[in-house]
C-alpha cells in the first residue's frame, strides 16, 4: 500500500509539468493580454508596450514558460498583474470562502443523497423511490444560477429572510440542490448493481437478516463508484462555484479564476491551475485508496 | 416492471415529440424567432402562446429554434464524450499496466483542469459557435465516463464470465466488446443521460458568460440568460425555456431508466 | 469627588445636546456598491473604475472638480500659468496632513509625478504627462509651491494635475507595482483606510483632521457585488445604500430616491475606414440614416437616454449643436445606396461580452439595416479579445465594425481619437484621416480661453459628423437609486451624487 502511494506522489512532478504546460500555452494563444484590459480609453498604446516589457511578455513564450517553471519550483508564483500581490498570498485569502461553501454543501449533500439513494434502491418501485426519482430530475434540470436568482428574490426580496449577500445559507441552499440529485442517482443506481449480484442472493439464501446484508454488505460495496465520483467533484470547488459566487456576492476562488482568465492575468492563472492540479491528484489518491479499502478485491488483485 | 416500461415508453413520446418539434421549427413557429415585433414584454396571449421577450421577439418560435439548437447540442457533445471515455475506459480497465497508466495520467490532467476554466480558455482561443460548443463540451466531460468505464472493467474483468470466456478462446476485443461492456453499460447508460443533462446546462452556463451560441440566435441556455433580469417582471421568459429542459431532461431518465432494465445481463 | 461628577455631568448632557443639536447621524456608515473586483487602490496604477471610487475619497490631487466641470483648488489653493503658457506655478495649502500625521509637502507632488513618469513604474498614466515626446519636469520651489514645466503650451493639462497625490516619506525607494501600499493606502483625503477583504470589501474612515472639514459620515463600507440583479434586490432590502439600476427597472422603490442625470459618455457604431466596405461616403451616410434612435434607445433603455449626433456630451461646455444630423429616414438610406452602387453589403459589428445593452443595440440595428437589404452580422467577443482586434498594431485591421463608447473626461479635447497620427497605435482605431479636423485638434490644445477653444471644436464636430465615421447612437442617462436616510447628495450631474463626499450624512 504505502509502495502505492509513494509511486503515486512520484507521478505528482510530470503532472504538474504536463498540466502547467498545457495550461501556460493555451493561455497564451488566447488573443488579448494583460494590458488589453486597462479599460481607460486614453492610455497610450506606447505605455501598455512598455508595461508587457517589463512583464517579460515581450519575451517568446517557451522562455516565458521557463523562466515561470523556475520560480514556481522554488514556490514562487510571482505577483498579480491586476493587484501586485504574490500570487500565494492572493489565491489564499480567497481560499477559505470557497472551501467553506463547498464543504459544507458536500457534507449536506452526502448526508441526504447517500440514505436517499439507498432506501430509494431497497425500496424500488415505492412511492418514495418515485417520487424521490422524479424530484431529483427536476433539481437537475434546474439551472444553479436561475436558482440561485430565484433564491434570492424570494427569500432576500420577498420574504427578507435572508440578507442577499454575506450569508452562507443560501449560496449552499442553491449548490446542495444542485449537486443533491447527481449523486442520489448514482448512489441509487450502484446500490441497485450491487443488490442484484450473486453474493447478495447467497446472504440472502444463507438467511441473514436484510439489515446486516444492505448495511454490511450492500452499503459498502456500492459506495465505491461514489468515492471515484468524490475525487472527481474537486476541480468543480474553483470552477462550478463561480456563477452562484458571482450571484451571492461570496468572495471566493470561483470568481477569482474565471476573472483572472478574462484579464489574461498569467500568473494567478498558472497559480490556481497548479494548486488545484494538486488538490485533484491528492483526491483521486485518496479515492484510490478508498476504493482500495473498500473493495477488497481490488486489493487483492494489487497483491498479486 | 410494467410500470417502468409505461414511464420508459411516457419519456420516449416526450422526447420524440420535442424531437420532431425542433426539427420541423420552421413549420410549426407563428413568427420569425427574430423578428423584432411591436409588443414587448407581452404577456402570454393568444397572438402569442408563450409572450414575448424584452426585443419583442416570439418566445414560442424562439423556443421552436432554440431546441433545435440546445437539443442537437446535447446530442453531439454527450457523443462526443461518450465515445473518448468508453474507448478509453475499456483500454485503460481491461489491459491495465502501462498503458492503463498513460490513459490515467492523461485522464488526470484533463481532470486537474477545472472544468470551467478549460472551456473558457478554449473559447477565448476559438470563435464561439455552435460546433465549437458542441466540441468543447464533449471533449471536456469524458473524463468521468472513462473512469466509470475503467472502474466496471477492473471489477468485472475478474469475474467468472470472463475467464469463462478467455478459456473457451475470446479474443480480446471480442470479450471487450461483447462481454465486458454490455455489463458494464448500465451506469454508464445513467451517466449518458445525466450527460446530455449537462450538457444542455453547460451550454446555458456557457451562454451565461457569453461563450455559447451567439445572439441573436436562440437556444434554451442563452434564452434562460436573456430572462435572468426580467424574473420578476416577465417570468414566463424564464418559466418556458426552464420547463422545457425540465421536461427533455425527464424524458432523458425514463428512457435511459428503460434502457438500462433492457440491458440487465441478468435477464 | 464632587467636581469630578459635576464635570461628568456637564459633558453627558454637552454630548447629548450635540447629539441632539445634530441632524445627522454623527456614527453614520454609507454602504455604497462596487461592481467589480478592486484592482490596486492607488490612483497612478489603477484603470477601473472600482478602485478609483475608492481612491476619489482617500486621495486628492492639486485641483479638482465642481459640480459644473469646472476646476477648483484642491490642495492646490491657487495656481498661475506664465505668458507663454509654458510653466504653470501652484501654490499648496500649508494646513494639509497625511492620514499618518505626517505634513504634505511639495516634495510629495514632485515625488508622485516622478514617479508617474518612472519607466519602471507600470503607470499607464504616463503618457498624460509626455506631450509630443517630451516630458514634463516638476520642480520645487519651496515647501509649498510647484511649477510645472510643459514643453509646449498645453489647454488640457489641468485635468491631469487633478491626479491623486502619493506620500514621499512611506513610497520613497520602494518598488511600488508590488508595494503592500496598494492595499493600505495612505492619502490625503477625507477618509482613512481602515481595512480590504480581498473580494468582498474595503472599509474607510472619517479623517477627522481634514482640511476641507471632518465629514458627516462617520465610515463608509464599499461593498464588491458583481451582479446587478443582486445589487438591486440588495439596495430595495437596504443592504446597500446606493446602487447603479438598470433601465428596466428604473421605477419607484420604495425608501429608495431614484436620479437621473447626464454623463461624459456616448455610445456608438464606428466604421473601420480602412476597409473597402466603408470607403465610400455615401455608404457610412445611407447606413447612418437607416437607424431608427428612437426604436432603439426605447427597445434597449427604456427611452432613459438621449440620440446623439455629435462626438461631444451635451453636458460639456463644448457641445455644439450645430452638426448634420443623420436623421432616420430609410428612403434616403436606399437612395445612396443605390448612388453608390452597393448591392447586397454584408459586414461584421463587433460588440463585447458583458454589455448586453450593447448587444442587444446590435440585434436591434441588425434588422434595421436589413430593411434597407444590408446583412449584419454579429459577433460578440470578451473585452480584452475586442481590443486586441481594434488595438491591434496593423494596418488595415482585422474588423469592419464596432459597438462601442467612450467615457470622455472633463476636458473635451479629443485630439486621441480623431488625429490622424493616432492610427493604428492610438485611439483612432477606425483610421479617420481629416487634415482640416487635424489642425483644429491642435489649435484646441494650444488655446488658452475657453471660448476661443469652443468655437474652434464646434467647427470641428461639424467637419466630423459631415464624414460619418461613426454612427453616433445615444448618450446614456446614468440612473441611480439611493436610499432616503441619505443626505447631503451633490447636485446629480456628471460629477455624480457623490462629489462632495464630505457633505453626505446619514439621517436619524
Amino acid at each position: 500500500m504505502s509502495k502505492f502511494i509513494i509511486r503515486r506522489l512520484v507521478q505528482l512532478i510530470p503532472l504538474l509539468i504536463g498540466i502547467s504546460l498545457i495550461t501556460f500555452f493555451v493561455m497564451h494563444m488566447a488573443p488579448g493580454d494583460p494590458t488589453s484590459l486597462f479599460a481607460d480609453p486614453n492610455i497610450k498604446p506606447e505605455e501598455l508596450s512598455r508595461i508587457r516589457a517589463n512583464w517579460g511578455l515581450d519575451k517568446p513564450v517557451i522562455v516565458q514558460y521557463f523562466v515561470w517553471l523556475k520560480n514556481a519550483a522554488k514556490l514562487d508564483f510571482g505577483y498579480s498583474y491586476i493587484s501586485g500581490k504574490p500570487v500565494i498570498e492572493e489565491i489564499f485569502e480567497r481560499l477559505p470562502a470557497t472551501v467553506l461553501l463547498m464543504s459544507v454543501s458536500f457534507f449536506l449533500i452526502l448526508l441526504i443523497s447517500i440514505p436517499v439513494g439507498v432506501i430509494s434502491a431497497v425500496r424500488k418501485g415505492s412511492l418514495f423511490d418515485n417520487l424521490f426519482t422524479v424530484l431529483s430530475f427536476v433539481f437537475m434540470s434546474i439551472p444553479s444560477f436561475w436558482l440561485a436568482l430565484i433564491f434570492m428574490m424570494v427569500f432576500s426580496l420577498k420574504l427578507e429572510w435572508f440578507p442577499p449577500f454575506g450569508n452562507l445559507i443560501l449560496p449552499c441552499a442553491v449548490m446542495v440542490i444542485s449537486g443533491l440529485a447527481g449523486i442520489t442517482r448514482y448512489q441509487r443506481a450502484s446500490m441497485l448493481e450491487v443488490l442484484g449480484q450473486e453474493y447478495i442472493k447467497v446472504a440472502r439464501a444463507k438467511g441473514l437478516p436484510e439489515n446486516i446484508i444492505i448495511f454490511k454488505h450492500a452499503l459498502r460495496n456500492s459506495l465505491i463508484p461514489i468515492v471515484t465520483l468524490l475525487g472527481l467533484s474537486l476541480p468543480d470547488l474553483f470552477g462550478g462555484a463561480f456563477i452562484i459566487e458571482t450571484i451571492f456576492a461570496w468572495p471566493g476562488m470561483g470568481r477569482l479564476g474565471v476573472s483572472a482568465v478574462f484579464s489574461r492575468n498569467y500568473p494567478v492563472i498558472m497559480g490556481i491551475t497548479v494548486l488545484t492540479a494538486l488538490l485533484i491528484v491528492i483526491g483521486n489518491l485518496l479515492a484510490d485508496i478508498g476504493y482500495a479499502m473498500v473493495d477488497p478485491r481490488i486489493r487483492y488483485a494489487e497483491k498479486k | 416492471m410494467l410500470k417502468k416500461n409505461k414511464l420508459a415508453i411516457f419519456g420516449l413520446i416526450i422526447l420524440s415529440t420535442l424531437v420532431l418539434l425542433a426539427i420541423f421549427a420552421p413549420v410549426f413557429a407563428p413568427f420569425d424567432p427574430n423578428a423584432i415585433l411591436e409588443d414587448h414584454i407581452a404577456s402570454p396571449s393568444m397572438k402569442h402562446i408563450f409572450g414575448t421577450d424584452d426585443l419583442g421577439r416570439d418566445l414560442l418560435s424562439r423556443l421552436l429554434y432554440g431546441g433545435r439548437v440546445s437539443l442537437s447540442v446535447a446530442v453531439i457533445a454527450v457523443a462526443v464524450s461518450l465515445t473518448i471515455g468508453i474507448l478509453f475506459g475499456c483500454l485503460s480497465g481491461y489491459y491495465g499496466g502501462i498503458l492503463d497508466e498513460v490513459i490515467m495520467r492523461f485522464t488526470d490532467i484533463m481532470l486537474s483542469f477545472p472544468t470551467i476554466f478549460l472551456i473558457l480558455a478554449i473559447q477565448s482561443v476559438l470563435t464561439p459557435s455552435i460546433i465549437n460548443v458542441m466540441a468543447v463540451i464533449g471533449a471536456t466531460s469524458w473524463m468521468g465516463i472513462a473512469r466509470l468505464v475503467r472502474g466496471e472493467f477492473l471489477a468485472l474483468k475478474e469475474r467468472e464470465f470472463v475467464e469463462a470466456a478467455r478459456a473457451i478462446g475470446c479474443s480480446d476485443l471480442r470479450i471487450i466488446f461483447r462481454h465486458i461492456l454490455p455489463n458494464s453499460l448500465p451506469p454508464v447508460i445513467v451517466a449518458g443521460t445525466l450527460g446530455m443533462a449537462g450538457a444542455i446546462l453547460t451550454e446555458s452556463a456557457l451562454s451565461f458568460l457569453g461563450l455559447g451560441v451567439q445572439p441573436p440566435m436562440a437556444s434554451w441556455g442563452n434564452m434562460l440568460m436573456d430572462s435572468q433580469s426580467y424574473l420578476l417582471d416577465a417570468p414566463w421568459m424564464a418559466v418556458m425555456p426552464g420547463l422545457v429542459i425540465v421536461l427533455t431532461v425527464l424524458s432523458l431518465y425514463f428512457v435511459g431508466e428503460g434502457l438500462r432494465e433492457g440491458l440487465n445481463p441478468k435477464e | 469627588m464632587i467636581k469630578t461628577i459635576i464635570r461628568a455631568l456637564l459633558i453627558t448632557i454637552l454630548s447629548t445636546g450635540i447629539v441632539f443639536a445634530l441632524d445627522y447621524e454623527p456614527n453614520g456608515r454609507l454602504i455604497m456598491s462596487l461592481g467589480g473586483e478592486i484592482s490596486v487602490i492607488n490612483p497612478i496604477l489603477s484603470t477601473d473604475t472600482t478602485s478609483s471610487a475608492i481612491e476619489g475619497v482617500i486621495f486628492t490631487g492639486l485641483v479638482k472638480v465642481d459640480k459644473n466641470l469646472n476646476f477648483i483648488p484642491d490642495l492646490a489653493k491657487s495656481w498661475t500659468i506664465s505668458k507663454n503658457g509654458k510653466v504653470w506655478t501652484f501654490k499648496l495649502r500649508r494646513d494639509v496632513t497625511w492620514h499618518d500625521g505626517e505634513p504634505f509637502t511639495a516634495e510629495d507632488v514632485k515625488f508622485t509625478f516622478d514617479t508617474i513618469l518612472n519607466k519602471k513604474v507600470n503607470s499607464v498614466r504616463r503618457g498624460d504627462y509626455i506631450i509630443d515626446g517630451e516630458p514634463i519636469v516638476f520642480r520645487v520651489v519651496d515647501r509649498h509651491t510647484i511649477k510645472a514645466i510643459l514643453p509646449k503650451p498645453f489647454s488640457p493639462f489641468l485635468t491631469s494635475a487633478s491626479m491623486g497625490i502619493l506620500p514621499k516619506h512611506i513610497l520613497e525607494g520602494k518598488e511600488l507595482d508590488m508595494s503592500g501600499f496598494n492595499r493600505r493606502p495612505v492619502g490625503t483625503g477625507p477618509f482613512k483606510f481602515v481595512e480590504y477583504k480581498a473580494g468582498d470589501h474595503v472599509l474607510v474612515k472619517r479623517n477627522p483632521d481634514y482640511y476641507d472639514g471632518a465629514p458627516k459620515l462617520k465610515e463608509i463600507l464599499f461593498k464588491i457585488i458583481p451582479d446587478e440583479n443582486t445589487a438591486l434586490v440588495a439596495l430595495k432590502s437596504g443592504d446597500i445604500d446606493e446602487t447603479g439600476i438598470p433601465p428596466k427597472d428604473f421605477h419607484p422603490i420604495k425608501h429608495v430616491n431614484l436620479y437621473k442625470y447626464d454623463a461624459l459618455l456616448y455610445t456608438y457604431l464606428g466604421f473601420n475606414l480602412k476597409s473597402p466596405k466603408f470607403s465610400d461616403i455615401k455608404v457610412r451616410q445611407a447606413l447612418s440614416y437607416a437607424v431608427n434612435r428612437k426604436q432603439l434607445i426605447g427597445l434597449v433603455l427604456r427611452g432613459l437616454a438621449v440620440p446623439a449626433y455629435s462626438p461631444c456630451s451635451p453636458v460639456s461646455w463644448a457641445y455644439s449643436d450645430d452638426v448634420h444630423k443623420y436623421e432616420y429616414d430609410p428612403k434616403k438610406a436606399n437612395a445612396l445606396l443605390k448612388e453608390a452602387g452597393v448591392k447586397n453589403l454584408e459586414f461584421t459589428v463587433l460588440v463585447n461580452h458583458g454589455s448586453k445593452e450593447r448587444e442587444k443595440a446590435a440585434t436591434i440595428l441588425q434588422q434595421q439595416f436589413e430593411k434597407i437589404g444590408v446583412k449584419m452580422n454579429i459577433r460578440v467577443l470578451e473585452w480584452s479579445a475586442l481590443l486586441k482586434v481594434i488595438n491591434a498594431r496593423k494596418d488595415p485591421k482585422d474588423f469592419d465594425a464596432v459597438i462601442i463608447g467612450w467615457s470622455t473626461g472633463v476636458d473635451p479635447d479629443s485630439y486621441s481619437i480623431w488625429h490622424s497620427s493616432q492610427y493604428p497605435t492610438g485611439l483612432n482605431f477606425i483610421g479617420y484621416d481629416n487634415p482640416k479636423v487635424d489642425r483644429m485638434l491642435d489649435a484646441g490644445r494650444r488655446e488658452q480661453y475657453k471660448s476661443d477653444r469652443k468655437e474652434i471644436y464646434a467647427a470641428m464636430y461639424k467637419q466630423i459628423t459631415n464624414d460619418a465615421p461613426y454612427i453616433f447612437l445615444w448618450y446614456p442617462k446614468v440612473l441611480a437609486g439611493v436610499r432616503d436616510r441619505v443626505g447631503g447628495l451633490s447636485e446629480p450631474g456628471p460629477t455624480g451624487l457623490f462629489l462632495n463626499i464630505e457633505e453626505v450624512y446619514i439621517k436619524k
